[in-house]
């Protein structure tokens, strides 16, 4: 307990890095993957912008990249963060490594999300004489939003759990905190003081998606 | 000018596996639709006329054949420009299609923003529907605080917001109880009258054809077998497809099995009569029959009306000497139809 004490302003910074990493992904990797999943809803075959070669390019990308087990996925493309940003270590790395994966990731969440809207609405919408970027604007991200921000909660916790493994390239966080200090020093309170702080942020994130997407399906 | 014209149109969907045949949805139809109409069209499900519908305002491209919409030629339009065309077509649907995430005020408003109207053109005009269809209370509520025939009457609001001249029903009472059935019909009804937009109903309810249309087809496989007003389709069907759909609204000559429950309760010969407006008057049959000293007596049939003209089937049992049955009918087979059923 008096080690915890010690390493008080430590274990503040990792929480603090922690917040950092995945704030930082979700924007990268959420845009990202909202946008590729946007592309395969799309150019599905009788969707609204159907086209056959760039789903199926996607499709391939995406479906060799996801089953990469990350801690795998962080050494394979340290020689692409290296080129796109200047270093292939450090919290910054992972962000690179971490917001890829989760791109891939939630690409495939949104384009499910999507596709449970109701093709009679889409159908409605274009009886209107409605473009289809407009009803993708106006009435499909609308009508899945909800769902949407289920799927992005889902996706936020797996980002919180993928951060525990910056340590391996030398990046820091709750995960790192944990090991360095809790782990390997025989301290079980210690690693257990992160396990509860990454219990509480996965809470608070879970109680806000449910709630937000509560709001915006008015159930 | 006519205001829909199909001509020899063809609808093929590609084979759905490597070697079965390609499915032929629509299979040359030729219709025309008048300003004004309400044209039924008729079918089971998987007749095509869903299909059909779709094609009028491009939703599905036509295979071959032409189509003219208004006088211009649809088939071969490029997408942009049939944006245009369909928002001068409005459409409702079986299971309304309203935009859930939308309010009702938004969901009437869509169209309108998709046309490109000012904020207030939009907010004139949507106000002036929802009083066209008694919802202006549910302005600000979602679709799934409505009931299915007030999601309807949305639809419906939602469907005349850029005052089309011809609007797409697409089994928009199917889901529908028949009180509400009844009301929305009305309310097409009105549209029609009040607003003079044509409408197209498909469904393969007769009574919807009989409450509201003017003109009918009958579809099956793919084709239109037969089509006419509907007092005509109505009262001598044609095809024996027409004959089985009439026969669900309009109790015709008795089945083998109706005939036996009729033989065990009533003596005598039992012939159908068939009356149309126009030809001679149930009265001058009746009378004929008296003369005659023959006993009848309505066993099974009813008059029905159809746009304020009746016509109907009813059958008798008529007692009296064969010798004179056989004279009377002859007499009476003059004027209307008469058929020996037992």
């Amino acid at each position: 307990m008096d080690r915890l004490f010690e390493l008080q302003g430590e274990f503040w910074i990792a929480a603090v890095e922690t917040l950092y990493m995945v704030a930082l992904t979700l924007l990268i990797g959420g845009a990202v993957g909202l946008l590729l999943g946007i592309v395969l809803y799309t150019t599905r075959p009788g969707s609204l912008l159907s086209s056959r070669p760039v789903f199926t390019l996607v499709n391939i990308v995406i479906n060799f990249f996801r089953p990469i087990p990350f801690i795998i996925f962080i050494a394979a493309v340290q020689p692409l963060a290296r080129v796109v940003i200047g270093t292939g270590i450090g919290n910054n790395a992972l962000i690179f490594a971490l917001s890829l994966a989760a791109s891939f990731a939630i690409a495939r969440i949104v384009e499910q999300n999507l596709l449970t809207v109701s093709p009679g609405v889409i159908e409605a919408a274009r009886s209107m004489g409605a473009g289809p970027l407009r009803i993708l604007g106006t009435v499909v991200l609308p009508e899945a939003l909800g769902p949407l921000i289920l799927g992005y909660t889902f996706v936020l916790v797996a980002i919180i759990d993928m951060t525990a493994v910056a340590g391996l390239i030398g990046g820091g966080g709750l995960g790192n905190f944990a090991q360095v200090y809790g782990y390997r020093q025989f301290e079980p309170v210690i690693t257990w003081a992160a396990v509860i702080l990454i219990v509480v942020f996965v809470q608070v994130v879970q109680f806000v998606g449910n709630w937000l997407a509560r709001k915006v399906l008015r159930r | 000018m006519a205001l829909v014209a199909l001509r020899n149109v063809t609808k093929t969907y590609p084979a759905p596996g490597r070697n079965g045949s390609p499915i032929v949805a629509i299979d040359d139809v030729s219709l025309v639709v008048e300003p004004g109409d309400v044209f039924g069209i008729i079918g089971y499900s998987g007749a095509g006329k869903s299909t059909l519908v779709r094609l009028v305002n491009a939703l599905e491209p036509a295979t071959s054949g032409s189509i003219e919409v208004d006088g211009r030629e649809i088939t071969t339009m490029p997408e942009r420009e049939l944006r245009g065309i369909r928002l001068g077509i409005g459409m409702i649907f079986q299971q309304f299609n309203l935009f859930n995430s939308k309010t009702v005020w938004q969901n009437i408003a869509y169209p309108l923003r998709v046309a490109g109207a000012s904020t207030s053109q939009i907010a004139a005009r949507v106000t002036e529907l929802l009083d066209f269809v008694g919802l202006a209370e549910k302005a600000r509520s979602y679709p799934d605080q409505l009931s299915g025939g007030q999601k309807q009457r949305v639809g419906i609001a939602r469907a005349l917001a850029t005052s089309p001249r011809l609007l797409l029903a697409d089994e928009a009472t199917s889901a529908l109880d028949p009180e509400t059935t009844q009301e929305v019909l009305q309310l097409l009804k009105r549209v029609n009258r009040e607003f003079g937009v044509t409408i197209i109903v498909i469904t393969h309810e007769m009574d919807v054809i009989q409450s509201i249309a003017t003109k009918v087809a009958v579809m099956d496989g793919g084709r239109v077998i037969e089509h006419g007003p509907v007092f005509d389709v109505f009262s001598n069907p044609q095809n024996p497809s027409s004959q089985r759909f009439v026969a669900t609204v309009v109790k015709g000559i008795p089945s083998p099995a109706e005939l036996a429950v009729l033989r065990e309760r009533h003596e005598g010969r039992i012939v159908t009569i068939s009356f149309r407006d126009g030809d001679a008057s149930q009265a001058a049959v009746f009378l004929e029959l008296a003369a005659a000293g023959v006993g009848f007596e309505l066993v099974y049939g009813g008059i029905n009306d159809i746009q304020g003209r009746a016509f109907g089937h009813l059958t008798l049992a008529l007692r009296g000497p064969d010798a004179t049955v056989d004279g009377v009918l002859a007499t009476i087979a003059e004027r209307v139809d008469v058929t020996e059923v037992a």
